[in-house]
């Protein structure tokens, strides 16, 4: 189990490289009080006792590697930092982007100035007070070392106009800017200081919900509230971050009550766990998407119809419940239907028989296919035991090759593979899920798509500022990458979570965002 | 399975009272009278000893099994059935079917093939590299065997699951790798074995006597010094088939191994640790199959230990190699 967790690490990791907006596993600020109405979303956690105080003990799945929110590509240590860092915009849970440490915005008419407005009313852990300063200190810092620096690519130069105004200065229209800059704690505004003096890895100090206490690697981490908050009254006095790498272990953690809440339950538990009293399942439509890709750059993956053949052979419907069993959604396109953003587009489904008939047009056969999957990312395996099974029944072998994750890493980047199996986690613009994946110039365009129409519809679709023209382009676009096969998409998985029943006024968010500072414990 | 090493038998032992290598050395040493084949004396002890001729019948089972694992199966191996997942042994399914509803009974029993075929080809390999450097080195002496035992030295330093491990995420991991990187980690066991007994016999006065009728250095080693530390090398092997098929249990299991869908027994239990709750039977049943197949090459590897050492003999001999219960 371990090893699911370490996955989903990893993979946020990757993603926080990739060029994929994400946030993913990593929570943010669900903090809705970032409008001028800060205290708005206090209420709604649970009218019922902020006054408890108390310590929550969070299980999470694995250590963080560093606590340097800027360099970190570990869930886990977003899991943390998204409750000590807010970013200057944060999503929602409808995932449209709300304020944060920017409490409203312009742009200018040519759409290339960007003024945010930032609140005045915020200090850092430390004392000192938030400015515009720490503002352009952090994208810097994000822009030249940060994991997320393909974010800020649009961003040509900041400019600090008084304490509490900073401009951004676009070098192409990007309408997606908010999206990019305030995902996750990725891109958490930290102080100028402690960036000058370089101690962030070891001492975070942000301006969230709770600070710092203690970091004891492979056992806790330990924060607690931040009094001056300014989202309002923080429930809670602290929170313990007990790392329990075994998936088994953290359930049953839960179910004894040595922790409150943990951060994953594995699929295969999630219908047994559905209707207890003693644990509260929390489960929502995530925007992650799993997927396949093949090499374009190898022969007979060139082949557009030899992709098809393999789309159409495919039953994702089988390869999800093998997978997930019922915490995932199948889906032939990238974005889920929970999404503004969603395409209702299924042109496969199953049949074998179109995919001999697609496979004898190119004269293919004998063929074997090399899959390279990660046991740090179950899902991955198990799924690629059904494709296994299913490309066998239209004559194609497939040899599943099980790699650690970083040989697996340099193996794709090396372009070592007939056909791999992964997924992208915490994307919210569709720019996010389909630019750096299928653009022929993409960042993470490992498996060699080149279509020069959806170059041209994805570029043109990234500075659309019309939102309906914009996700008629990516209509378009979702349309190309799904008929070539560029990748073949498997599902959206469902992000659960689990906690106490004495815990109050936890939400899911569908953005994965982990935050407590309107949890309360009922006890 | 973990880190320890198979223990090497007393290797000294065995091999200081040179038993008549039979046939092979009529001209030297002739054995006087009517002998009963020397393996078929070794097998009458060996069968004399119950708990040995149990984990020989077992032994027997399971290589059945692995050859006609073709005929035995009662469905293909990897026919996955996700609306038939976690069924519980039935008749139908007699070890009940496994998360994506293929059936256990059946890669059960195809898994006895993996597991065996493993286990002979990656001992063989140590077998002979391991007997080969042991012999060069014991009967040399010198700086060969000083340069090879400290080799030898350096690769016991390692436990043996992670030595297998780093060989496998060398060479990639699959079924042949599997192989080969376990025959690499237990040859220095052979070898040390081995050098061990050739010490001892080398200077024994019937070598030393065929030494000075001029018989040539390979002669020597091979009609005179290899049969007679055939024994502790023999109960060794034994030994080292229960634990390579705990090693490639253990690597398929950490996923350095077989890979998928390769029904191989540690891969099952390394997926059915997941599924406990869903099914008991994804469990229990390969890690049955591992258990009584390394308890048997246990079972035989001690009672081979006590048919083949002298001693023993002489004692069993002496009582009637008939009734012969000398666990």
């Amino acid at each position: 189990m371990r090893l699911r967790l370490l996955a989903l690490l990893s993979l946020t990791a990757l993603i926080a490289v990739a060029c994929d907006p994400g946030d993913p596993i990593d929570p943010e600020d669900p903090t809705a009080e970032v409008e001028e109405t800060p205290p708005v979303d206090e209420e709604p956690d649970d009218p019922a006792e902020p006054t408890a105080g108390g310590t929550l003990v969070a299980a999470i799945g694995g250590d963080p590697d560093q606590l340097d929110p800027h360099t970190t590509t570990s869930s886990f240590a977003f899991t943390v930092l998204e409750n000590i860092y807010d970013t200057l915009v944060q999503p929602a849970s409808d995932l449209t982007m709300e304020p944060a440490l920017a409490e409203s915005w312009e742009v200018s008419d040519d759409l290339l100035t960007w003024t945010f407005n930032l609140r005045q009313d915020v200090s850092f852990h430390d004392g000192t007070e938030f400015t515009a300063e720490d503002v352009v200190a952090s994208f810097e810092r994000i822009a030249e070392e940060g994991e997320n620096a393909f974010r800020l690519d649009a961003i040509e130069e900041y400019v600090i106009v008084d304490d509490h105004t900073v401009q951004f200065e676009l070098n192409r229209v990007a309408p997606n800017l908010l999206e990019q800059i305030g995902p996750f704690a990725g891109l958490a505004i930290a102080p100028a200081a402690a960036i000058e003096a370089g101690t962030l890895a070891d001492e975070p100090v942000g301006t969230g919900a709770f600070q710092f206490v203690s970091f004891t690697p492979g056992d806790s981490v330990e924060i607690e509230r931040n009094p001056d908050y300014w989202g309002g009254e923080v429930p809670l006095d602290g929170i313990r971050f007990q790392v329990i790498p075994d998936e088994g272990v953290k359930l049953t953690s839960l179910e004894t009550g040595e922790v409150d809440w943990i951060d994953s339950v594995p699929p295969e538990q999630v219908d047994g766990l559905a209707g207890r009293d003693d644990v509260v399942l929390g489960q929502v439509a995530g925007n992650d998407y799993w997927y396949m890709a093949l090499n374009n750059d190898r022969e007979p993956f060139d082949d557009e119809r030899v992709r098809r053949a393999i789309a159409f052979a495919l039953d994702i419907d089988v390869i999800t419940e093998a997978a997930k069993f019922d915490a995932a959604t199948p889906n032939e396109t990238a974005i889920p239907e929970t999404s503004f953003w969603y395409h209702d587009y299924a042109p496969f489904g199953h049949d074998p028989a179109q995919a001999e008939t697609l496979l004898e047009e190119a004269g293919v056969s004998d063929l074997t296919i090399d899959l390279m999957v990660s046991g740090e990312f179950p899902e991955t395996v198990t799924a690629a035991q059904i494709i296994e099974s299913q490309l066998g029944a239209v004559g194609i072998t497939v040899e599943i090759r099980d790699e650690d994750f970083s040989t697996w890493l340099a193996d794709q980047g090396e372009g070592e593979f007939d056909a791999f199996a992964l997924g992208w986690l915490g994307n919210i613009d569709p720019d996010d899920f389909y630019y750096a994946q299928h653009h022929s110039e993409g960042a993470f365009n490992f498996h060699g798509f080149s279509d020069a129409e959806l170059d041209t519809l994805l570029d043109d679709a990234r500075v659309e500022t019309d939102e309906d023209t914009r996700k008629e382009l990516y209509d378009a676009a979702a349309e190309r990458i799904v008929d070539q096969a560029s990748y073949i998409y498997f599902y959206n998985p469902d992000i659960v979570t689990a906690w106490a029943p004495d815990v109050q006024g936890y939400e899911v968010a569908p953005h994965g965002q982990r935050r407590f500072n309107n949890v309360s414990l009922d006890r | 399975m973990s880190d320890d090493r198979p223990d090497q038998p007393p290797s000294d032992e065995p091999a200081e009272e040179p038993r008549q290598p039979s046939a092979e050395q009529p001209e030297l040493e002739r054995p006087e009278g009517e002998h009963r084949p020397q393996w078929r004396q070794t097998l009458a002890i060996l069968l004399s000893n119950r708990a040995a001729a149990v984990g020989l019948v077992v032994l027997i089972v399971m290589v059945l099994t692995a050859v006609f694992a073709d005929q035995l199966i009662r469905f293909p191996i990897n026919e996955d059935n996700i609306a038939n997942r976690f069924a519980p042994p039935s008749a139908d399914h007699w070890f009940g079917t496994d998360d994506l509803g293929r059936d256990v009974y059946s890669r059960v029993v195809m898994g006895a093939r993996v597991s065996l075929q493993v286990a002979a080809i990656s001992v063989t390999i140590s077998l002979v590299a391991g007997t080969l450097l042991g012999l060069i080195a014991g009967y040399r002496g010198g700086w060969l065997d000083t340069v090879t035992m400290r080799a030898v030295d350096v690769a016991f330093a390692f436990p043996a699951v992670l030595l297998a491990i780093a060989l496998v995420a060398v060479f990639g991991p699959s079924l042949r790798n599997t192989m080969i990187a376990i025959g690499i980690v237990f040859t220095p066991i052979f070898a040390r074995v081995v050098r061990g007994s050739v010490l001892s016999v080398r200077e024994d006065l019937y070598i030393r006597a065929i030494r000075s009728l001029g018989a040539s250095d390979g002669r020597i080693i091979l009609r005179h010094v290899l049969p007679n530390v055939a024994a502790p090398v023999i109960v060794q092997t034994s030994l080292s088939l229960a634990f390579a098929i705990l090693l490639e249990a253990a690597l398929s299991f950490v996923g350095a191994g077989v890979q998928r869908p390769t029904p191989a027994w540690g891969l099952m239990l390394a997926d059915a640790q997941r599924f406990i709750a869903q099914g008991w039977w994804l469990s229990v049943f390969p890690g049955m199959a591992i258990f009584v197949t390394v308890m048997a090459f246990n079972l035989m590897g001690d009672g081979l230990r006590d048919a083949l050492d002298p001693r023993q003999r002489t004692l069993i001999e002496a009582r009637g190699a008939g009734g012969g219960e000398d666990e």
